[in-house]
């Protein structure tokens, strides 16, 4: 029994020295760096200096100011918005998928475009078909529809430019939700639809009763998985608008524009990991039922 | 459900799917149109441009750049008088407006070093990681799992400003090599969870059996991932690699702030942006760029799609 013993710790050492680049990677550039980011927000940090410890007084100054607040509302805003917005559209699309037309391989590949492009280059065309005097939205509204009086600036403003980037985030986003959704769809019984046919089951009835409950987990996964992208989300609104302030912008601005306050800065990704934290526990209980 | 459709029925499908599909590629024929447009013609709604003009492309592309900002009569001065072929050049080189020159080029290859060096690094790392915890027991290999899970979900900005600060601090920021080995480093670890998660759960998929009779023949752990592992898990291994390629590729936020002293290593998305906040007019050139940075990406998706779509519904995907 003493070399079986012996290959099982050989093997458990091979193992071992597998995994210790990637370990020793992530420890020391993952874990070191967040914890050495908790450290840092009860300090005012100086890059030339020694930093100095002030207690809570970061989180202070960061509840005391009525921007953050305006952040956490925006941010608050932009999840609900992007995270409804692409899995109904992602389950729309998915139902539309689901049946049989032509060309519909080639359809299917077409709209993988918006989530395969490079966000920083397919931007530029949102923001070309926003712009005031160019676009072709304002076109659209101004002259043909009439619907506004003249032509403005749409993702100029935080408070119009904040649907824009909503939308932007819905577009860019759905064919996940409709790939998750789709590979669900498929995989359903078919026979559990001839039942509910003979039956004498209506076409909202199946998809309330057979259809919706099929798909739960999967809408709740994708929800949670969009809740934590989009929380975090920084390049796809900051590269369409700079002054829409979400919280990661609100951050970026506070640690690195400007007046440089990086420990106030760690302090604000400190609440906003904090909050989504509280967020994934309570989804998880409540709507996975771990 | 393949049922018979009535034709009102066939007719709406069909509009829905014209629908969906015009949502889905309209910024991207609005990109190439803008591009082909001269600017008299940007205010036109019509996609299709009324005069075409390439101008944009071979401005990014440096073709026939040398001779565009130079007056004729020096031009024909040149051309007359016998010089040699570096005389030309030099007095060429001194018209040139260096200032109004978008190195798109330059940008090119420092996003493509930096995206392929990120994503071989990555996969190399995660090959032999992703095999360790798949297929060797050991205590501790739970953890290093679920570790792996958990910061996978944790987002940039999280990790932006303790990087940066020990960035500073051990001094790689004062040099331009030094810069661009922390952000490589930087790539490195943001696609490094996405490689091992991926590829660890597919070496599961890899039947056991194969490696047991390999190692009862008396083959090496590293023979068996060389000779049985990496063959038969090449398809995933090149999806990751172009999932690692594209995290780097797209990457802003830490480019940002890293490069900021050093525009000779801005990488695409910071000189598309840095192009765009820098002069008025533009969206030619920036619709083209737009285009040359997303056709590479879209054309490697479009040749990998198959794994793809098995990859994306498992989850592997952050985006």
């Amino acid at each position: 029994m003493k070399k079986a013993a012996s290959l099982q710790q050989k093997e458990a050492m091979l193992g071992w020295w597998l995994i210790l680049p990637s370990a020793i990677i992530i420890l020391s550039l993952i874990l070191y760096p967040i914890i050495s980011n908790i450290v840092s927000s009860f300090f005012k940090v100086s890059l030339m200096d020694r930093d100095t410890f002030i207690g809570l007084e970061n989180y202070r100054d960061i509840v005391s100011d009525p921007e953050f607040w305006k952040a956490v509302l925006t941010t608050l805003i932009y999840v609900v918005g992007t995270t409804l917005g692409t899995t109904l559209v992602g389950l729309g699309v998915a139902i539309v998928m689901n049946k049989t037309f032509p060309m519909r391989g080639l359809v299917r590949s077409l709209i993988l475009l918006p989530y395969v492009a490079p966000v920083f280059s397919v931007v530029y065309a949102w923001k070309f078909i926003f712009d005031p005097v160019n676009g072709i939205f304002m076109d659209v509204m101004v002259e043909r529809l009439g619907i506004f009086e003249q032509r403005f600036n749409l993702i100029g403003s935080p408070e119009t430019a904040l649907w824009v980037a909503i939308a932007f985030s819905i577009w860019k986003n759905f064919p996940f939700t409709y790939l998750m959704i789709l590979s669900r769809l498929q995989a359903i019984d078919n026979s559990m639809y001839e039942a509910a046919d003979v039956d004498g089951a209506g076409r909202w009835q199946q998809f309330r009763f057979i259809t919706m409950p099929e798909l739960y987990f999967v809408l709740g996964s994708i929800v949670l998985l969009r809740v934590i992208w989009n929380f975090n989300k920084f390049e796809d609104i900051y590269l369409l608008t700079d002054n829409l302030k979400v919280l990661s912008i609100y951050t970026y601005f506070k640690a690195f524009v400007g007046v440089i306050d990086l420990g106030q800065g760690s302090a604000l990704v400190i609440l906003q990991f904090a909050l989504l934290i509280g967020f994934i526990l309570l989804y998880v209980k409540k709507v996975l039922k771990w | 459900m393949v049922k018979a459709r009535s034709i009102p029925g066939k007719i709406g499908l069909f509009l829905l799917v014209l629908l969906i599909v015009t949502f889905s590629i309209f910024p991207f024929l609005q990109i190439i149109s803008t591009s082909l447009k001269y600017q008299w013609d940007w205010g036109n709604p019509s996609l299709i441009p009324t005069q075409i003009n390439l101008d944009a492309y071979k401005e990014l592309l440096n073709i026939g750049q040398k001779e565009k900002d130079v007056p004729q009569s020096v031009l024909n001065l040149i051309n007359e008088s016998d010089l040699t072929r570096q005389q030309r050049n030099e007095i060429l080189t001194k018209y040139k407006d260096t200032s109004d020159v978008f190195p798109f080029m330059k940008y090119f290859r420092n996003s493509l070093s930096l995206s392929f060096l990120a994503a071989t690094f990555s996969l190399l790392l995660a090959i032999m990681g992703a095999y360790s915890f798949s297929r060797l027991r050991y205590r501790g290999r739970a953890v290093i799992q679920r570790g792996v899970l958990f910061v996978y979900m944790i987002g940039g900005i999280l990790l932006l400003i303790p990087l940066y600060r020990i960035a500073v601090a051990l001094g790689f920021l004062a040099t331009p090599a030094g810069t661009f080995t922390a952000l490589l480093i930087i790539y490195l670890v943001q696609t490094l969870p996405v490689s091992l998660y991926m590829l660890g759960n597919f070496f599961r998929t890899i039947p056991y059996s194969i490696e047991e009779a390999a190692l009862i023949e008396g083959v090496s752990r590293f023979g068996i991932i060389w000779r049985i592992v990496i063959p038969l898990a090449w398809s995933a291994i090149v999806t990751v690699f172009i999932y690692c390629f594209m995290i780097a590729w797209n990457e802003y936020l830490f480019a940002s702030v890293f490069l900021k002293g050093y525009e000779q290593l801005y990488t695409l998305p910071i000189g598309l942006r840095s192009l765009f906040v820098s002069k008025n007019a533009i969206w030619d050139r920036i619709m083209a760029g737009s285009m040359m940075t997303a056709m590479p990406v879209i054309i490697l998706f479009m040749a990998i799609q198959k794994n793809l779509t098995g990859g994306l519904s498992e989850g592997g995907v952050k985006g």
